[in-house]
C-alpha cells in the first residue's frame, strides 16, 4: 500500500471513525483502525463488534493495499504533524508514515485479523432527511436505560410508519417520545430497536446536510451517505407497550418558565439525596413550591409563580429526571401535566405565539413522598 | 427432757461454712490470693502439689500481720476490711466476710507465716481450725500461707475432689482470672515443681494477655473504652470480628476488678456483635466495669462468683454501646497484616486519682497504664491504633488530596488510608450501607420508592406469596409498593432505586425466595423488620464484577463511612481489610 493524503484529510477521517473504536477491549485488534487503499481512495473504519464506522477519504493512491494499524496512537500522531503532504507506506506488517522530515514507523496487524462488517444490502434502502433523524436522536435517546437487566430499555424504539415517524427511548422512570410527519416514501413500516451510541454516531457524522440512505438486514441497521457509513446490530424486541403507559387524563395543568424551572430544580438538586434525588413539588393556584429534606445534610425551599389553576397537588420526583427532561426541551415554556401524587406526569413544549412546537412529549414517574 | 438444740462448737460451724467458701482447692487458692491483693502485694507465688490436694503454697510480699492480727485472722468474721454496715456498700476489697482463713484452716493442717516490715515475724500452725501454737519466725514482710491435706478431717468433702488434672486445671483458670484483675502484680504459679504460669507485673491489659496465652492471641483483640451518660465505665478487650472463631470463647467479666459470672451480660456481648461475625461464633471478651459507688451488689454470693446491678438494664445497655462503638472503628477491621498493632485502650477523660488507702483502686489503675501507650512501637504504629471512628479523616492525607480511589476487578475498591490502604468489598460495603439505611428507614417511615412505568408482574410459589401477604406494609415501607393480584401473582408499581444498576424483579424474586425458604442470615435476624432489610440488603447491592465511576465509588466510601459499623457486612464478613504501613515497611524490609 502506497499513497498521499492531506494532513487534514487524514485527521478529519481518523476523527470520524475513532470515537467507533473501543479503548479497552480484550481482542487487540478491535483498538486499530483498518485503513485501505484501491482506485478510489483510501477508506478508514473501526468496529467495536456492536457498531462499525467507515469513511471514505481523498488520498492520491498509488499501490493499493491494506493494514491495520494502533488507532489512538495514529490520531495523537496525526493531530502533531505538520501541515505538509502526508506520505504513507507499508512494508508486510508495518506502517510508515513521513510528513517534511519527520518520519515514524508503527507496527500494525493484517486485515484478515480484523473481523468484517456485517452485511447490509443498500439495494434496498429508503431515504431519510439527516435534520429529521438528528432531531429525532438527540431529543429522545438520552432517556434510554443504562442499566442492564432489560436490554430491549437499552435501545431508541425507532418506529416507521405510512406517513409518521417515531422515536421512543425510556429507563422504566422516565420516557422520551418525539414524533415527526414525513413525507418520503420508500420507508417500510417497521418497528428498530437501536443502540442508542450507533444513533449518536449517525447523529455525529450526518447529523445536518442531505438525505441519508438507510437500510437493514436482518440483524443489522446500516446508514450510509457518500462514503461514510455506519453499521449497527439491532437488539430484539418486542418493546414494551409505551402507548399504554402514556396518561389521556392528567387533568392538573402547569405552564412555567423552562429556565426559571431549571434553575430552581438545580438549586434544590444540591441539597437533595445524592442517591435518591429526590425534590417536592407542591402546586397551588399560581405557585410551585419546592422542597428538599435531606437527613444527613438539611433542607431547601423555594417558590416559584407559575401558571396552574387545578387543585392543590404535593408530588415528588428524582430531581435530575426532571432536569434531564427540561434540558431537552426545545421552546422556553413548558407544560406540565399531572394526575395524583402517584400517577405518572408529562413535560411537552409550548410554542409562542405564532410558533410551532414540534410533536415532543416526556414523561417522568414520580418518587413516593414520605410524611 | 434433754435439749436438743445446741449451739455448735466453732470448729464444727466453722467447718460448715467452710462447705460454703472451700470447695476445692482452686478456692482455696482464690481466697489466699485475693487476701495477698488486699495486702498490696506486688507479686505472689503459688505453689500447688498433686492438683492442691496435698500442699497448696500462696507467698506475697504484701503488708503481712503482727501476732495479735495473724491470731484474730483466723477467728471467723474478723477482717480489717470493714468495720460498719454501711462499709459494705462500698467495699472495695476483695475479701471482707472475714471467713476465708478460718474456714480454710477448718478443713486442713495450715500454717501461716506473716511479719510485717522490719518486725519480727509469726508463725501459727492450725490443723482442723485448731490452734496448735504460735512463734516467732524470721522472714521479709509478707505472708505465706501452706494449706495441706485439705478436707483430711471431712472425708465426705474430699470424696468429691476430682483428679489433680482437673484440680490444676481449675488453679489455673482462677489464678488467670485474678491475673486478668491485677495487673501490677506479678504472679507464678507452680505444679509439681514445674511453672505453669509466669507473669511480671503488666504495664497493661494487653501485655497481660500475650503473657498468658501468646503473643498472637493478643492481637486477635480490639480495646475499648468508654463511659456511658449513666456513669457506667466499660473497658477491656474484645476479639475482632475477622479474628473470632466458632470455638469455645474466653469470657472474663470485671466489675470493681472482681471477676463475675453473667450469662446475660454476655448475651448482651453478643447482641453488640449482631451482624459483624456469622451465626454460631461466640467472640471472646475481657470487660472491665465500673459502676458508680452502690450501683452494684457484690455481696449476693459466698464465693462472690455473682454480682446483682441495681439496674442491670443499664449495664447491659452500657456494654452494649461500648462494643458497638469498638466494632465501628478502623482496628475492628479485618487486617491483612501478619503482625497487626496491639490492641490499646484509650480513655477519653482522665481517670479519678487512686487513693492510696485503697488497695483496690490501683487494681483499677490498669486502664491509666494503658492510656499512655505501652509500647512506643513505632510512630506509624501508634498512628494506626489512634484510629476516630471517622476513617474518612485517616483516608485524606493531610495535603488535601483527594483520597484517590481504585477499582479491582470491578469488585474490590482500593483506597489510601492514613495508616495504610484499605481494600473494600463493593458488595459487602453496599450491604452494610443499604442495611442501615433501611432500618433506618423502617423507623422514619420508610424508603424512597419510585413508580415504574411498566409495572411488574411477579407469579411466586405459596411460600413467596404468603411472605408477601405477611409483610405487606414492611415491603412498602422498603419502596416496594406490591398489590396482591390473587392466584399468587403480585403486581409491583413501585421500587426503592439503591444504585443505578439496580434490578428490581431480580432482586424481589431473591429477597421472596430467601425469606420463604429461610437461610441463615434470615434466621440470624431478630425480627420481621431485619430480616427483609437484611435480605433487601443482600440482593440489592451493587454486585461484585460491576463497573463503577470515581464518582460512584466517591459515593459509597463516603456512604460507608456513614454507617454505624462500616467495617462489617450483614453475613458478619468484613466490608474492610486493611494492610498498614508498618507491615509494608516490615515486608519491605524498611526497618525492624
Amino acid at each position: 500500500m502506497r499513497f498521499t493524503i492531506t494532513r487534514d484529510n487524514l485527521q478529519q477521517g481518523l476523527a470520524s471513525v475513532a470515537a467507533s473504536i473501543p479503548t479497552r477491549t480484550t481482542l487487540p485488534v478491535l483498538s486499530n483502525i483498518l485503513i485501505e487503499a484501491d482506485d478510489e481512495g483510501v477508506r478508514m473504519s473501526g468496529t467495536d463488534l456492536d457498531i462499525a464506522v467507515s469513511l471514505q477519504v481523498g488520498a492520491e493512491v498509488e499501490e493499493g493495499g491494506a493494514l491495520t494499524v494502533p488507532a489512538k496512537k495514529l490520531q495523537e500522531l496525526a493531530r502533531e504533524l505538520p501541515e505538509n503532504p502526508v506520505r504513507i507506506t507499508t512494508k508486510g506488517d508495518r506502517f510508515e508514515l513521513t510528513c517534511g522530515r519527520a518520519s515514524f514507523r508503527l507496527n500494525g496487524l493484517p486485515r484478515d485479523e480484523f473481523p468484517t462488517f456485517p452485511a447490509v444490502d443498500f439495494r434496498e434502502s429508503w431515504r431519510i432527511p439527516a435534520e429529521v433523524l438528528g432531531t429525532l436522536i438527540r431529543q429522545t435517546s438520552f432517556a434510554v436505560s443504562t442499566e442492564e437487566s432489560r436490554p430491549i430499555l437499552n435501545g431508541v424504539l425507532w418506529q416507521l410508519g405510512d406517513d409518521e415517524m417515531r422515536m421512543v427511548a425510556t429507563n422504566g422512570h422516565r420516557l422520551a417520545l418525539m414524533k415527526q410527519r414525513l413525507e418520503t416514501s420508500g420507508a417500510p413500516r417497521v418497528d428498530l430497536i437501536v443502540p442508542p451510541k450507533a444513533l449518536a454516531q449517525v447523529d455525529r457524522l450526518f447529523g445536518a446536510g442531505e438525505e441519508i440512505e438507510v437500510a437493514r438486514s436482518e440483524n443489522h441497521l446500516g446508514f450510509r451517505r457518500g462514503g461514510t457509513r455506519v453499521f449497527t446490530r439491532l437488539i430484539e424486541g418486542p418493546y414494551p407497550n409505551y402507548e399504554q403507559v402514556i396518561p389521556r387524563d392528567n387533568d392538573k395543568v402547569a405552564v412555567a418558565d423552562k429556565g426559571a424551572l431549571m434553575q430552581a430544580l438545580r438549586r434544590m438538586a444540591v441539597v437533595a439525596s445524592e442517591q435518591t434525588h429526590r425534590v417536592r413539588l407542591s402546586f397551588h393556584a399560581g405557585t410551585l413550591r419546592f422542597s428538599v429534606e435531606s437527613p444527613d445534610l438539611g433542607e431547601a425551599t423555594e417558590e416559584l409563580e407559575v401558571d396552574y389553576q387545578g387543585d392543590p397537588l404535593d408530588i415528588g420526583f428524582n430531581a435530575s429526571y426532571l432536569l434531564e427532561v427540561l434540558r431537552y426541551m426545545p421552546t422556553s415554556d413548558v407544560r406540565l401535566t399531572f394526575k395524583a401524587p402517584e400517577r405518572a406526569a408529562t413535560v411537552t413544549p409550548l410554542a409562542a405565539e405564532g410558533e410551532s412546537a414540534p410533536d415532543y412529549l416526556c414523561l417522568v414517574m414520580p418518587l413516593r413522598l414520605l410524611e | 427432757m434433754p435439749r436438743r438444740i445446741q449451739v455448735l462448737p466453732d470448729t464444727l460451724a466453722n467447718q460448715i461454712a467452710a462447705g460454703e467458701v472451700v470447695e476445692r482447692p482452686a478456692s482455696v487458692v482464690k481466697e489466699l490470693v485475693e487476701n495477698a491483693l488486699d495486702a498490696a502485694a506486688t507479686r505472689i507465688d503459688v505453689a500447688i502439689q498433686n492438683g492442691g490436694k496435698t500442699e497448696i503454697r500462696v507467698a506475697d510480699d504484701g503488708c503481712g500481720m503482727g501476732r495479735d492480727d495473724a491470731l484474730l485472722a483466723l477467728d471467723r468474721y474478723a477482717t480489717s476490711k470493714i468495720a460498719r454496715p454501711e462499709d459494705l456498700a462500698t467495699v472495695r476489697t476483695f475479701g471482707f466476710r472475714g471467713e476465708a482463713l478460718p474456714s480454710i484452716a477448718a478443713v486442713s493442717r495450715l500454717t501461716l507465716e506473716t511479719a510485717e516490715a522490719g518486725e519480727v515475724g509469726t508463725r501459727v500452725r492450725v490443723a482442723g481450725g485448731r490452734i496448735l501454737g504460735a512463734e516467732d519466725c524470721a522472714r521479709q514482710a509478707g505472708t505465706t500461707v501452706v494449706v495441706r491435706n485439705l478436707f483430711f478431717n471431712v472425708p465426705a468433702r474430699a470424696k468429691f475432689l476430682r483428679s489433680a488434672a482437673v484440680e490444676t486445671r481449675a488453679v489455673v483458670d482462677t489464678l488467670t482470672t485474678l491475673a486478668l484483675a491485677n495487673l501490677s502484680a506479678a504472679f507464678r504459679l507452680e505444679s509439681n515443681g514445674r511453672m505453669l504460669l509466669e507473669l511480671p507485673a503488666a504495664p497493661d491489659l494487653a501485655t497481660r494477655v500475650a503473657d498468658l496465652w501468646g503473643e498472637e492471641a493478643a492481637r486477635r483483640f480490639l480495646g475499648l473504652d468508654d463511659r456511658s451518660d449513666d456513669g457506667i465505665a466499660v473497658a477491656g478487650l474484645i476479639e475482632r470480628p475477622d479474628a473470632a472463631a466458632p470455638t469455645p470463647r474466653r469470657a472474663h467479666l470485671f466489675v470493681a476488678g472482681r471477676p463475675f459470672r453473667d450469662r446475660l451480660l454476655l448475651a448482651a456481648v453478643d447482641r453488640a456483635y449482631r451482624t459483624t461475625i456469622p451465626e454460631g461464633v461466640r467472640p471472646s471478651v475481657l470487660l472491665y466495669l465500673d459502676v458508680p459507688a452502690g450501683a452494684v451488689d457484690i455481696n449476693v454470693h459466698p464465693t462472690k462468683a455473682e454480682v446483682r446491678f441495681r439496674d442491670r438494664a443499664a449495664v447491659e445497655a452500657a456494654v452494649e454501646a461500648a462494643i458497638r462503638a469498638a466494632l465501628g472503628r478502623v482496628e475492628s477491621a479485618a487486617t491483612l497484616d501478619d503482625v497487626p498493632a496491639r490492641p490499646q485502650l484509650r480513655r477519653a477523660e482522665p481517670p479519678a486519682p487512686p487513693t492510696p488507702t485503697s488497695a483496690a483502686a490501683n487494681q483499677l489503675a490498669f486502664f491509666v497504664a494503658a492510656a499512655s501507650p505501652a509500647d512506643a512501637d513505632a510512630p506509624v504504629a501508634a498512628d494506626a491504633a489512634a484510629g476516630e471512628r471517622d476513617l474518612r479523616a485517616h483516608a485524606v492525607p493531610a495535603a488535601e488530596r483527594p483520597p484517590s480511589l481504585w477499582q479491582l476487578h470491578d469488585t474490590y475498591i482500593l483506597a489510601e488510608s492514613r495508616s495504610g490502604l484499605i481494600l473494600i468489598d463493593q458488595h459487602s460495603a453496599h450491604e452494610r450501607i443499604l442495611f442501615e439505611e433501611l432500618m433506618r428507614g423502617f423507623a422514619d417511615g420508610g424508603q424512597t420508592s419510585q413508580r415504574l412505568l411498566f409495572p411488574l408482574t411477579l407469579r411466586l410459589s405459596p411460600a413467596e406469596y404468603a411472605v408477601v401477604e405477611d409483610s405487606l406494609s414492611l415491603f412498602h415501607r422498603a419502596g416496594f409498593e406490591i398489590e396482591p393480584f390473587g392466584g399468587r401473582t403480585i403486581i409491583v408499581h413501585a421500587a426503592p432505586v439503591p444504585h443505578p444498576y439496580f434490578n428490581p424483579e431480580r432482586c424481589l424474586r431473591d429477597m421472596l425466595a430467601e425469606l420463604a425458604a429461610g437461610s441463615e442470615l434470615t434466621r440470624a435476624a431478630r425480627n420481621q423488620h431485619e430480616r427483609i432489610a437484611m435480605t433487601f440488603a443482600c440482593k440489592g447491592a451493587i454486585k461484585a464484577g460491576q463497573r463503577l465511576s470515581p464518582r460512584e465509588m466517591q459515593e459509597l466510601f463516603d456512604r460507608l463511612f456513614a454507617t454505624e459499623l462500616p467495617h462489617h457486612d450483614v453475613h458478619g464478613r468484613p466490608t474492610v481489610v486493611r494492610l498498614s504501613l508498618h507491615e509494608l515497611e516490615r515486608r519491605f524490609g524498611r526497618h525492624g
